[in-house]
């Protein structure tokens, strides 16, 4: 009614609301309401949600004695993983920090009463609680424990590392100063190399004098003629030794006539071998006859007792037998 | 004589300047207040008043809603891929999605949309008001009994303020998925690390200002262009000077605002 009302004017005609009626107006602003308030309470929730509002908790709180770097609302982690955020930050009456943590119940498992807690400052980023749990068969840490937290300072690394930085720049100071061996040993180690490009090089920085140096030169000389003669002679001792002439076509001669000789010997072994048979026929013949002579000699000694016999008898019944009483006198 | 009285007549209007000018916040902050209990008040929303809040939230929002977030999503890509690769190359990767959460979410998209919305309605509703005014319109509607700011005024600065809290809150939603997909890519595996460092940033001083600036970033582009265009705070009335008063006393504000949330936030 009121935009029936007014006077049409270029700026009117300018503004958003101006232009043709909208179809449906009323309704699609009405979802545009709907949307904005849907938008806005998912936003809260997810919120609401992200701080942990609908996520039971449980207490833990850790004794330090200093709460530098300690601020309300950062974590507490286990294995790297966010398990608490700390909610509270008081001094005790005893003057030791009391640092409330809440850790949420699913994850409070990861705690047990054999848990160490540590509190580490590095030097890049903040301060870290940090939760290590050695024996995980141990009973869980209960709701509303109290745990001493270990402090552990990268800065206060700080001076320490300083002064050893301050000894090792006197030491390099030391070691640069004008009479310092380094130097001195710069020095020499220019002259030896001044030396190594001389007319005598290594070897006259080796032995000290020129003197010296020309020796070894003369000796490397004489070496190398000594050389040259060995190697005259060995070829000389090739020639003679597997020369046309040579010892080894000598030795392969006499190792011929060898072989002949040997196949003589061999055929006269053999002959020895066949007489050698020979032999032991005759041998065994021999003894054959030997045993023959044995029974022949049993027999002649069996007949001989029987004759013997018949002698001692004939004499019994001779009547020329003698008689064998003995008479004494 | 003349010239002393001239110098007189100048020293005046110098003396007189901070005057007007404390006069002119004065008529915003009573005219915002003014609004405020208009709003709140059942007697106000009569069935005209309904309609034309409706058309004017509709209007103001609806047409730039989708662009403004097209934008703010090109913004919030920009953005995140240089602060990642930024960290990653300095190796403090993991404080990078806590700083794109910081920077966008809570610093420069509701600065944004409250000044996408103030140039795209609020300061042309303040100067069509001005106009209104100019050419007597406002004495017709009070000659019929009509209260000119509840029928013209109240609706424009409700629409802008619907309009300002709409636009932050889908970009601010539509930057923290972007920002999640840039660095975590299309996978679910990331959403509890996300979801952990959104509460840690958003701690309950840090979600409560981010709320209050919203909201008065919303009343102020809302508010101080039509105050400028149906007060006439200074100038001559015209539909330029309008325009221009809103956009200056409104950044002014802006720039109050957000220097005071920065300190509330940061200090």
């Amino acid at each position: 009614m009121a935009m029936q009302d007014k006077p049409q004017t270029p700026v009117q005609s300018s503004e958003p609301a101006a232009g043709r009626p909208v179809r449906h107006l009323e309704l699609k602003a009405a979802l545009l309401l709907v949307f904005t308030a849907l938008l806005v309470t998912g936003s809260a929730l997810y919120l609401l949600y992200a701080r942990g509002f609908f996520e039971p908790t449980q207490k833990l709180v850790l004794v330090a004695d200093d709460s530098e770097g300690v601020v309300v609302g950062m974590d507490m982690t286990f294995s790297g993983f966010p398990i608490g955020t700390v909610r509270r930050v008081e001094l005790a009456a005893t003057g030791d920090v009391h640092i409330v943590i809440d850790v949420a119940t699913k994850d409070a498992h990861w705690l047990r009463t054999s848990s160490v807690f540590t509190l580490v400052r590095g030097l890049v980023g903040g301060t870290a609680i940090r939760a290590f749990s050695g024996i995980l068969t141990d009973p869980p840490l209960p709701d509303g424990a109290m745990r001493p937290v270990l402090r552990g300072d990268a800065t206060a690394e700080l001076p320490r590392v300083l002064v050893s930085a301050r000894e090792l720049l006197d030491n390099l100071g030391a070691l640069t100063a004008e009479e310092a061996a380094l130097r001195t040993s710069l020095a020499n180690l220019q002259e030896i190399t001044g030396k190594l490009k001389g007319p005598r090089g290594a070897l006259g920085l080796a032995f000290g004098s020129d003197a010296d140096a020309a020796k070894v030169v003369a000796a490397l000389d004489r070496t190398n003629a000594l050389l040259a003669r060995m190697d005259a002679l060995v070829a000389k001792a090739d020639a003679q030794v597997f020369g046309s002439e040579g010892m080894v076509r000598d030795a392969r001669g006499t190792i011929h006539q060898l072989n002949q000789l040997l196949g003589d010997a061999r055929a006269s072994l053999r002959s020895v071998d066949a007489v050698l048979g020979e032999a032991q026929g005759i041998g065994a013949n021999v003894r054959g006859a030997t045993s023959d002579l044995g029974s022949l000699r049993a027999e002649v000694e069996a007949n001989l007792r029987k004759i013997e016999g018949m002698i001692d008898e004939l004499n019994r019944k001779w009547p020329f037998a003698r008689d064998r009483e003995v008479k004494l006198p | 004589m003349t010239a002393v009285s001239r110098g007189l007549r100048r020293l005046g209007h110098t003396g007189r300047a901070p005057l007007r000018w404390l006069a002119g916040w004065w008529r915003i902050i009573f005219f915002g207040a003014s609004l405020l209990v208009l709003a709140i008040s059942p007697a106000s929303w009569r069935a005209d008043v309904r309609r034309s809040v409706m058309r004017h939230i509709y209007l103001d929002t609806a047409p730039i809603l989708w662009w403004f977030t097209v934008l703010s999503a090109l913004l919030t890509l920009v953005i995140t891929r240089i602060v990642v690769v930024t960290a990653l190359s300095y190796g403090l990767s993991r404080y990078a999605l806590e700083m794109v959460i910081r920077v966008l979410v809570l610093e420069l998209i509701p600065l944004t949309a409250a000044l996408f919305v103030a140039l795209r309605c609020t300061i042309p509703n303040g100067a069509a008001v001005a106009e209104m005014r100019r050419i007597g319109h406002f004495e017709h509607l009070l000659e019929k009994g009509v209260d000119p700011v509840v029928t013209e005024a109240l609706p424009r600065a409700l629409a802008g303020i619907f309009a300002t809290i709409t636009l932050a809150a889908l970009s601010c939603v539509v930057a923290l998925v972007l920002a999640y997909l840039a660095v975590y890519g299309w996978t679910p595996a990331g959403v509890a690390q996300y979801t952990r460092v959104f509460g840690h940033v958003f701690h309950p001083t840090v979600a409560l200002i981010f709320v209050l600036k919203t909201l008065f970033f919303s009343l102020a582009v809302s508010i101080i262009p039509m105050a400028s265009g149906l007060y006439d705070v200074e100038g001559d009335g015209s539909r330029e000077s309008a325009a221009l008063q809103g956009l200056v006393r409104m950044f002014a504000v802006l720039l109050l605002l957000e220097a005071a949330s920065l300190a509330g936030n940061y200090s």
